[in-house]
């Protein structure tokens, strides 16, 4: 059996037109059971519609969806059983009350009748809008309304939950409340987030999607995307009495790769750019250089690019 | 089924959870009264029911037939147009139930708002047999002539909200599908041209006036009953072709 008949979601090379226009390109990847996966990219990078077609909402133009070895397109209705799936914004019926809400959906994933009641006990205690679930779906707030929205994608247990944009709209509390909250469902299903807040799938993240212009860009551990397009692990250092030599006692350091040295104002110290491993932190050796030759050491900053960093980096093309 | 049920059963409780169902049906009632019992000098030439002093429910029948032209499209405009405009379609589509469960789901809805309707203007028919003996075959013929032609607005007006995610151009779009079907009989006399077979067996009216003198012709039956079946895969598909146009 294949990997990708084994993951629990596996999409391959997917592609997706709107008309003229190519929203996804060729976009792989796979899934494992229990990951908490988040799909990052700029507005309009195919987030939702990669969101869209793993949920079996649009169709791709050519490719494939399998969620745990069954196509999306030929098993529609029995794969929609496995997805909890909260869209964009929570659209959700306005007029209805949060619990009739919830149980409407309960029967249209086929809860038994005598549990239905059970199931929605549980899951507003585990959202936390036991207090709401008498009202007015149109007369809650948004954060509330978001709520109501996880709870409707989680009422049936599922093992995939599909979340677009779960934050966006909410206030910083509200943000932080729903962050926790895919944080505790996270540990014992498969999550996948799309957001364009990076701050967002480090703080509830497993493994980064990065998607632009319809692409995946990168994939991976925050730390394995910062390894992969971090470029050079970096240190910039501003010394003090340092004679012609310092550049070939610094390029004797393990570790370092290149040394450059930087144009500066200050006519009584020299700065330079060490060039180091990828995984190689030099600042505790750079400083025991200094001492062993008698050097002042004005400055030491590792320049490590932050996730941020890459992000930016990866996307403004 | 299941499905179909509960999606038929949040339908029509939605109808009844705002203002707009009771509404419709205090208008339709009224409306229905005045033109029946009063004379209203347009589309029926017949007198009304106080003029001609018999006691004939027909042309009850015929105005309920009117009257659900423009009353139905009102019902249905919001059945998918309102889905699709907030986005709670994606959300009931994404759900384990197919195309055709959401369709039948909606149109059985709205056929139970048709049916409450309908059970309120039995008091016409008993005022009537009051005031005089109605036959029974035009009366039961009537009801079951009204229950076809008004789903068969229905699922015409269900068609049309799938194409749009404005309630008023599926409200607009409904209404002239069904008063084109509806009246496409008159339109060479109202010419004053010779009628044209072709129009009489595309209209309702032609096959409502058959139901409702209490003939039950098969043809006629099968005639709504397919345009229904006609609209609703019309509908599924057109739901369905969303997944390659992405809306």
């Amino acid at each position: 059996m294949s990997t990708s008949q084994t993951s629990m979601i596996s999409v391959q090379n997917l592609v997706r037109d709107y008309g003229p226009i190519r929203a996804l390109s060729d976009v792989s990847f796979l899934i494992e059971r229990g990951q908490v996966v988040g799909l990052l990219g700029p507005n309009g990078a195919g987030k939702t519609t990669c969101m869209k077609i793993l949920t079996g909402f649009i169709a791709a133009t050519s490719g494939q969806v399998l969620i745990d070895g069954k196509d999306i397109v030929e098993h529609g209705v029995e794969v929609r059983k496995r997805i909890g799936y909260l869209p964009e914004n929570a659209p959700l019926y306005q007029d209805m009350r949060a619990r009739d809400y919830l149980h409407f959906v309960a029967r249209l994933r086929n809860i038994a009748p005598e549990k239905i009641k059970e199931r929605i006990e549980h899951v507003a205690k585990v959202i936390q809008i036991e207090s709401v679930l008498n009202q007015d779906i149109g007369t809650l707030s948004k954060g509330y309304r978001q709520r109501v929205g996880l709870a409707q994608a989680m009422i049936h247990d599922p093992e995939i939950l599909i979340l677009d944009e779960p934050t966006s709209g909410l206030d910083p509390n509200q943000i932080i409340e729903i962050r926790e909250l895919i944080k505790e469902v996270g540990k014992d299903r498969t999550v996948i987030l799309s957001t364009h807040n990076l701050h967002e799938v480090t703080a509830t993240c497993n493994r980064i999607l990065i998607v632009h212009k319809g692409r995946l860009i990168a994939d991976g551990s925050p730390a394995e995307i910062q390894e992969q397009h971090g470029g050079s692990n970096t240190f910039k250092i501003s010394i003090q009495g340092a004679g012609e030599s310092v550049k070939d006692t610094l390029m004797g350091l393990e570790g370092v790769t290149d040394v450059v040295r930087l144009e500066n104002q200050d006519q009584a110290a020299t700065d330079w750019r060490l060039f180091g491993a990828a995984d190689v932190d030099l600042r505790a050796d750079i400083f025991n250089l200094a001492v062993q030759n008698g050097w002042t050491l004005l400055e030491l900053h590792h320049e490590r690019q932050d996730l941020e960093t890459i992000f930016q980096r990866l996307t403004l093309t | 089924m299941r499905n179909i049920l509960v999606i038929a059963r949040r339908e029509f409780f939605a109808y009844f959870g705002s203002a707009t169902a009771y509404i419709a049906i205090a208008l339709f009632l009224a409306l229905l009264g005045i033109t029946f019992f009063f004379e209203v000098p347009f589309l029926i030439a017949k007198p009304a029911f106080f003029d001609a002093r018999v006691a004939d429910l027909r042309p009850l029948f015929e105005w309920m037939m009117f009257l659900f032209a423009i009353l139905l499209p009102a019902i249905s405009m919001r059945l998918l147009a309102e889905e699709r405009k907030l986005g709670t379609l994606e959300l009931l589509l994404t759900m384990p139930v197919t195309e055709s469960e959401v369709v039948l789901g909606k149109l059985f809805g709205a056929v139970g708002f048709l049916l409450v309707a309908l059970v309120l203007t039995l008091g016409y028919p008993l005022l009537v047999s009051i005031l005089g003996h109605p036959d029974v075959g035009p009366l039961v013929g009537g009801y079951l002539g009204v229950l076809l032609v008004g789903t068969t607005y229905l699922a015409l007006g269900l068609l049309a909200s799938s194409w749009t995610s404005s309630q008023v151009v599926a409200f607009l779009l409904a209404i002239v599908i069904s008063a084109t079907f509806t009246f496409i009989d008159l339109v060479p006399e109202a010419l004053g041209l010779k009628a044209i077979p072709a129009f009489e067996v595309l209209s309702f009216n032609y096959h409502f006036k058959s139901i409702a003198r209490g003939v039950l012709d098969l043809r006629d039956i099968v005639f709504f009953v397919s345009i229904i079946i006609g609209a609703v895969m019309l509908t599924t598909w057109s739901l369905e072709s969303r997944k390659w146009k992405g809306a």
